[in-house]
Order: C-alpha cells, then sequence, then structure tokens
C-alpha cells in the first residue's frame, strides 16, 4: 500500500492496470479449469454438488455486496433465492407431454385443482420465466428495501425485519398446497427446452451454464465496487449520516444495492433449483438465510473472492461432513461460525490480505523484505522525499 | 448581491420539555465570518442540526438565501450550498484521502451519475490542488484511518470545500489540536473566508480571536450577547455566564483593567510584577477590605487578555472620574515595569502606549500633572 505512495499517480495507475490484467488471467484459468478438468476428475455426483455449490456462490455475492459492502445484514435472502427457483420450477412443471391425460402439473390433480391458476399461465413461456425469475426478486426487493431504508431503519432492525418477512413467505408457500405443493415444493423435473433435466448432458450444460453466469456477476459486483460506486458503498457502510452531509442520499443507494443482491439471489436459486431438481419452502427457513451470512463471514466480508471461495468451501465441508458424521454438522457450523468472529473477523480472504499474503510473498521473494526500521521504509513522507530527491537508495 | 444568507425567526427546539433551543433569532450576511461561542449545553450543535436538516425545529423557522428549510432532507439541503464539519473528524477511514475528496467533489450525486458518468478532469485536479492547499500529498493513497488527529480535522475541513458549499458551517474545527495546527486552520479558514460565508462554533478563546470579527453568544438555547470579541469579552453578562459567577465590578471597570493591561503588554510581555502591581491598585480601588481584594485579585487575572483593540474601549470610558482613574492605574503600572536593575525604570513601548493613552484620555495637561505628581508621591 506505500510502497503505491511512492510511485505516484501514473505509477499506481500502471499498477492497477498490471493488477486487473493478473486478476482476469486468474479468473479465466480457474473458470477453464472448472469446465474442462472438473467434469474429468470428479464424479457426477460430486460435480453435480460443485455445480450447486458455484450457483450458491452467486448468491453469496449478493449477499456481500449488500452486508460486507454496505454493511447491511439481509437474513432473507432465502426469500429472493426462493422465488428465482420456484420461478425456473414452474416452467419446467409445465412441460408436460400433449398427449398427457391432464394438462395440470402432477401435484394439482391430487389435490382436486381443475383448472391451472392464473398466474402460472405466463410461465409456459420460457422467455418469461427467465425474465421472472429476475424481476420478481428484483420488484420484491426494490419495494422492500424503498420502505425500510427511506424509514431509515438499520442495523439488527433491518435484519430483524427481513427474518419476519421470511417467515411470511416461508408460511405462504408451506401452506398454500393446490398452487405451489405445500411442503414438498416442486418437484420431479421432466424436460426443459425439450431436454431432460436429469440427463448428464443437461446437467453438465447447467453447470458450464453456472460458472459462466458466476463469472458475469462477478464481473458485474467488481464494477459496481471499484470506482466511485462502490467507494460510496463503503461510505453509507462506515458512517451513513456523513454520506447524507456530503450531499448524498443513502437511501437511493441502497434500495439500488438490495435489488441487485435480490436479482442474484434469484438466479441463483434457479441455478440452484435446475441442478438439485427440485425447490421447496426450505430454501425459505431462516437457517438457510444465516447459512449464506456465514458462507460470507468465513470467506471474507467486503471481499468478492471470498464471497465465492466461502460458499464453495463451506458447503464442500457441510456435505463432506454430513455424510461422514450425520449428527455433528449443525455443531460444526455453530463452532466454524464462533471461529470465524472471534479469530478472523475478516474471513480467510481478509487473514490473507492483511499480513500473511504479504509475508508468503517475502518468503517466496516477490516482494521486497523490509530490511531495515519499517516505519521509516514505509513511511509515506519518508517516500516523497526519496522520490522528490531522485534518490531510490537514500 | 449582498444579503441575508441565514436567518432564524424564533427557533425553538424542544427535546422532551427540555429547551435546546428557545426563541432563537439569528441573522448572517453573506459572505460573513461568524464565530457562534457559549459555554457547555448552550445548544450551539442543536443550532447547526436544525440548520442542516438533522433535528427539525419545534417552532420558528431557518431561513437559508431567504428559502424556508423546513421538511428539506439533510442531503437536499447540503446541495442547495450548506456544508458541515463535525466535531470529532468524520472521515470515512477506509477509504483514501483522495478517494475521500472525490467523493465530496463529486458534482452529481444521485445514484446513477456516481455509477456510469466517470470524475471529469476538473474534479481531479481541484482534489490534486486540495490535497495540496490541506497539506496530504503524500499520504494521499493510504487510508485515512492512518491519519493523525490532526490530518482527519484538515482532511474533513478538505472534504467541506470540495463540496464548494456557499455556507460552511465548522464545528469546533481546532479542538485537540496543537498551537501550530491551530494557526494552519485558523489561516486556512480565514482564506476560504474570502470566498464563501462561514459559521464557526468554537471554545478556544485564542483562535476565536485570531478569525473572530463579529461573534455571537449562545446561552441557554437564545442569543446572549452579540458583538466584536473585545465587547464579548467586556461584557459581565458573558463573563458571567462563562466562568459561572457574578463578576463583582461592572463593565466600565472591566475595561479599564483591558485597557491597563493592553498597556502594560505593548513591550511584547506582560510581567508578572506588572499584573501583580495591576491587581493590586485594582482591587484597592474597587473593594474596601482586605479579603475581598485578595479574592478580587484572583478573578481579575482571568480578565486579562493580550492584543486588546484600545482605542475603542479608551473612548467607551466617558467620565472625567474614570478617565482620571484610569491615568493612575496606567501611571503606576509603567513605574512598575522595570523588571532588572539594569533595564531603565520606564520601558520605552509602555511608555509610548502611555503617552499614547493619555493622548486619547484627552484629559487637561493640569490634571494629568496633578494625577502623576500624586502617584509617585504615594
Amino acid at each position: 500500500m506505500t510502497v503505491d505512495v511512492a510511485l505516484g499517480r501514473r505509477g499506481i495507475e500502471k499498477q492497477k492496470r498490471r493488477s486487473l490484467l493478473i486478476e482476469s488471467s486468474v479468473v479465466v484459468g480457474i473458470a477453464l479449469f472448472l469446465i474442462f478438468a472438473m467434469p474429468a476428475l470428479l464424479s457426477d455426483f460430486r460435480l453435480n454438488l460443485l455445480g450447486r455449490f458455484l450457483a450458491l456462490a452467486i448468491v453469496a455475492l449478493g449477499m456481500d455486496l449488500i452486508w460486507g459492502y454496505t454493511g447491511m445484514l439481509s437474513l432473507g435472502h432465502g426469500v429472493f433465492f426462493a422465488l428465482g427457483g420456484y420461478a425456473i420450477a414452474m416452467h419446467v412443471k409445465l412441460q408436460i407431454p400433449a398427449d398427457a391425460s391432464s394438462q395440470l402439473p402432477d401435484f394439482m390433480s391430487l389435490y382436486g385443482v381443475t383448472e391451472l391458476p392464473w398466474f402460472w399461465q405466463p410461465f409456459h413461456s420460457f422467455g418469461v420465466a427467465l425474465i421472472a425469475v429476475v424481476l420478481i426478486p428484483t420488484l420484491l426487493g426494490t419495494l422492500l428495501g424503498f420502505l425500510v431504508f427511506r424509514n431509515r431503519i438499520r442495523g439488527v432492525y433491518f435484519s430483524i425485519l427481513t427474518q419476519a418477512a421470511t417467515i411470511v413467505f416461508f408460511n405462504f408457500f408451506n401452506g398454500q398446497q393446490k398452487l405451489f405443493n405445500g411442503t414438498n415444493g416442486l418437484i420431479d423435473f421432466k424436460t426443459i427446452l425439450g431436454a431432460t433435466v436429469s440427463d448428464r448432458s443437461t446437467q453438465l450444460i447447467f453447470y458450464i451454464l453456472t460458472i459462466l453466469l458466476l463469472i458475469v456477476f462477478y464481473v458485474l459486483c467488481r464494477w459496481l465496487t471499484s470506482g466511485r460506486f462502490g467507494r460510496l458503498l463503503i461510505a453509507i457502510r462506515d458512517d451513513e449520516s456523513r454520506v447524507r452531509f456530503s450531499g448524498y442520499d443513502p437511501t437511493d443507494f441502497k434500495v439500488l444495492v438490495f435489488a441487485v443482491s435480490a436479482a442474484l439471489a434469484g438466479i441463483s436459486g434457479a441455478l440452484y433449483a435446475l441442478q438439485s431438481q427440485s425447490i421447496s419452502p426450505r430454501a425459505m427457513d431462516i437457517a438457510f438465510s444465516i447459512e449464506m451470512a456465514i458462507w460470507v463471514a468465513v470467506g471474507g466480508r467486503a471481499s468478492l473472492s471470498g464471497a465465492i471461495l466461502g460458499a464453495v468451501l463451506v458447503n464442500f465441508a457441510k456435505s463432506i461432513l454430513s455424510e461422514q458424521f450425520p449428527e455433528i454438522w449443525l455443531f460444526f457450523q455453530g463452532g466454524l461460525f464462533l471461529i470465524v468472529v472471534m479469530v478472523l473477523p475478516d474471513g480467510i480472504v481478509g487473514w490473507l490480505k492483511s499480513s500473511n499474503f504479504e509475508k508468503l510473498l517475502t518468503l517466496v521473494g516477490i516482494r521486497p523484505q523490509v530490511a531495515t526500521y519499517p516505519s521509516l521504509e514505509t513511511d509515506p513522507d519518508v517516500q516523497q522525499e526519496k522520490e522528490s530527491l531522485g534518490n531510490k537508495e537514500l | 448581491m449582498k444579503g441575508k444568507i441565514l436567518e432564524t425567526e424564533n427557533l425553538t427546539v424542544n427535546f422532551d420539555g427540555f429547551k435546546a433551543l428557545n426563541n432563537l433569532n439569528f441573522n448572517m450576511e453573506v459572505g460573513e465570518l461568524r464565530v457562534v461561542i457559549g459555554p457547555n449545553g448552550a445548544g450551539k450543535t442543536t443550532f447547526l442540526d436544525t440548520i442542516t436538516g438533522k433535528v427539525q425545529p419545534t417552532e420558528g423557522r431557518v431561513l437559508f438565501k431567504g428559502r424556508n428549510l423546513r421538511g428539506v432532507p439533510e442531503h437536499q439541503i447540503v446541495r442547495l450550498g450548506i456544508g458541515r464539519k463535525f466535531q470529532t473528524p468524520r472521515v470515512y477511514l477506509n477509504l483514501t484521502p483522495r478517494e475521500n475528496l472525490e467523493l465530496a467533489c463529486n458534482r452529481q450525486k444521485n445514484v446513477f451519475a456516481t455509477l456510469f458518468s466517470r470524475p471529469p478532469l476538473s474534479d481531479r485536479q481541484q482534489i490534486l490542488s486540495l490535497l495540496e492547499t490541506i497539506g496530504l500529498v503524500s499520504k494521499a493513497d493510504i487510508a485515512a484511518g492512518l491519519l493523525s488527529h490532526g490530518e482527519k480535522q484538515r482532511l474533513e475541513i478538505g472534504m467541506l470545500v470540495a463540496q464548494s458549499p456557499d455556507l460552511l458551517l465548522v464545528d469546533e474545527p481546532v479542538a485537540g489540536l496543537t498551537d501550530e495546527e491551530t494557526a494552519q486552520i485558523g489561516d486556512l479558514l480565514l482564506a476560504l473566508a474570502e470566498s464563501h460565508s462561514i459559521l464557526v462554533i468554537e471554545h478556544d478563546m485564542e483562535f476565536v480571536r485570531q478569525i473572530a470579527r463579529k461573534v455571537t453568544v449562545l446561552h441557554e438555547g437564545s442569543v446572549l450577547y452579540e458583538g466584536t470579541i473585545e465587547q464579548v469579552q467586556n461584557d459581565p453578562k458573558v463573563i458571567e455566564v462563562y466562568l459561572g459567577q457574578k463578576p463583582s465590578i461592572n463593565a466600565q471597570q472591566m475595561k479599564m483593567i483591558r485597557i491597563v493591561a493592553a498597556m502594560a503588554w505593548a513591550d511584547g510581555q506582560l510581567a508578572p510584577e506588572e499584573i501583580d502591581v495591576m491587581l493590586v491598585r485594582l482591587s484597592q480601588m474597587f473593594a474596601s477590605d482586605r479579603e475581598q481584594q485578595k479574592e478580587l485579585q484572583l478573578e481579575l487575572r482571568n480578565y486579562i487578555a493580550a492584543n486588546v483593540a484600545v482605542d475603542n474601549l479608551v473612548a467607551e470610558i466617558d467620565s472625567d472620574a474614570e478617565r482620571e482613574q484610569l491615568l493612575k492605574i496606567a501611571y503606576d503600572v509603567i513605574q512598575s515595569s522595570a523588571r532588572s536593575p539594569s533595564e531603565p525604570v520606564i520601558n520605552e513601548d509602555e511608555a509610548a502606549a502611555y503617552q499614547q493613552l493619555v493622548k486619547m484620555l484627552n484629559l487637561p495637561p493640569e490634571v494629568v500633572q496633578r494625577v502623576e505628581a500624586k502617584a509617585t508621591q504615594s
């Protein structure tokens, strides 16, 4: 950080461009590895899990945006996630062969529904379903955000409010057997766009699609969080009322970020539903929304790579541990959260960034070792003086 | 165009029965540098809160350039042209000074402009020159959380300027700063006053003397006194409010003390001997018994201040008896100024100041001679 100062403005731009180049090549490298190497390395079952977790990483990005950067802990992202999942699942459930005896989704005839409810009608169209995946969570997020943020509800009160919203939606979807098959949710997916959902090739397409979308949204979030807009989000997180006295209306910014993160949750839910071939009200369970916060906390708040890493790592740990010792997973999860809060408040990525990554680089020899009294070598005033004297060695 | 930039009419703010502001009537001209002082709990910060929309007045109204600010949200008030600096420096600690200034400097503050438009070149240049003004060039790209207290104060003033407001509200800008930093901030504010209207809230009287032209004293939510710094410091009501006790001498006597102190200060030093003589003479003059005299001496010590503009004060002492009294003390003080055997009995600077005082007092020469003779005898 302090080295940057000595380089001057132009040097910083140059360094920025270089680190951007490094970052994009790392992203492309990881993507290629995931797309081409992973299917060969992992069993179908594990690959499907990885695909699902990468889908969850998208909602983790949204969570990081709203919590890590803007400082609002939403415990209701499960709602947006589930809405996205239900939107795509409704389309899939309407893929009924033309010669079938009933043109209704299978569960409806069980409950004696004779006519398709009006709001199911548009979901015959794949395009409408795709739009609904994004638009329904976005609109709900905008509305909720506007009402909450305009009234300056913040902090714990915001978290509690989002939890209350989760309960409302959970009870609604859980109770409507005729509309949404209640507790069981929408299961037993058949076809989508003519392809069988459970086919290996279809699932591989979903897997690749998930990776590509994850990259798109990573780039989107990078764009949002760098530049003036991103700095303003951090400013809102650190001192919201000061932002007002700088002439900005934080409400607008918070509503926008909340809506974007809701949209990400919706898309994530749709991808997850397609790969797990089901969506149920359990996605609106409060515990699931809290888990999202845990992924971000473990990976590192206010770090996009941290959010992705956290989502994938925690979920793999969860699946492996619950296979081996099904009864202890919950304890492990609680313990993990405690450890992160107490030992690694900035998560894994934050811990690497803060000091240890530098140490590692020094060990490997990429970064010059600080040899003398450190504060002299890293003091910005001293560095600038050196620079202006043109005497690099002092 | 000259006019009122800020007016308040019967402003009252009621916090559950406690009137933080009570029928406050205040106004400020365009281009004015005004200092508001007042003891703790006088309502100074509430006053700023009300102007900036953080607190809505219970009664009355605030007019900015003739526009009523009731119901206008904070960020709109800022965009109208009122900038505020908080008491403790409030900068964004996780951003660098450059980024802090960039956020403040942004002209279009709605969501989409902030997201999509690139900051224009003029903004960058303004930020650079601001960084130079506040002396943070070398630390422009480290997190603001690593800056010292004084640097944060300067950064926040820089952020305020970056907003280019018409009216700057500055809340205790020199709290916790060294003398040198205080003087720097004072110069910065004076430079800004060339092109802005500024309202400063401050406790530090030395600093107030450096920058103030007109001072308003708040007490219990209303204006107690308004005037120049000299008038304020001589006003018994103000002194009572500040020192918590009623002065036992009246305003005229207070002025005499100041004039004499200023004269004794003419050589750039106020020797302890001079103070003692002054205090002894004055206490003898204004109190009868010894105990009272001692108490009065202690009290008077608080009132002695440097750099007082004598001319105005002298003009205000109009009765002949008082003028004679003043001359007498002044002569005594001059006589006592020799601090070491090698110094001449009468210090030249002080003598000159004394001569000037005599001229200003405009007493008949025979009276002057009589007073001097009498003083020498005793």
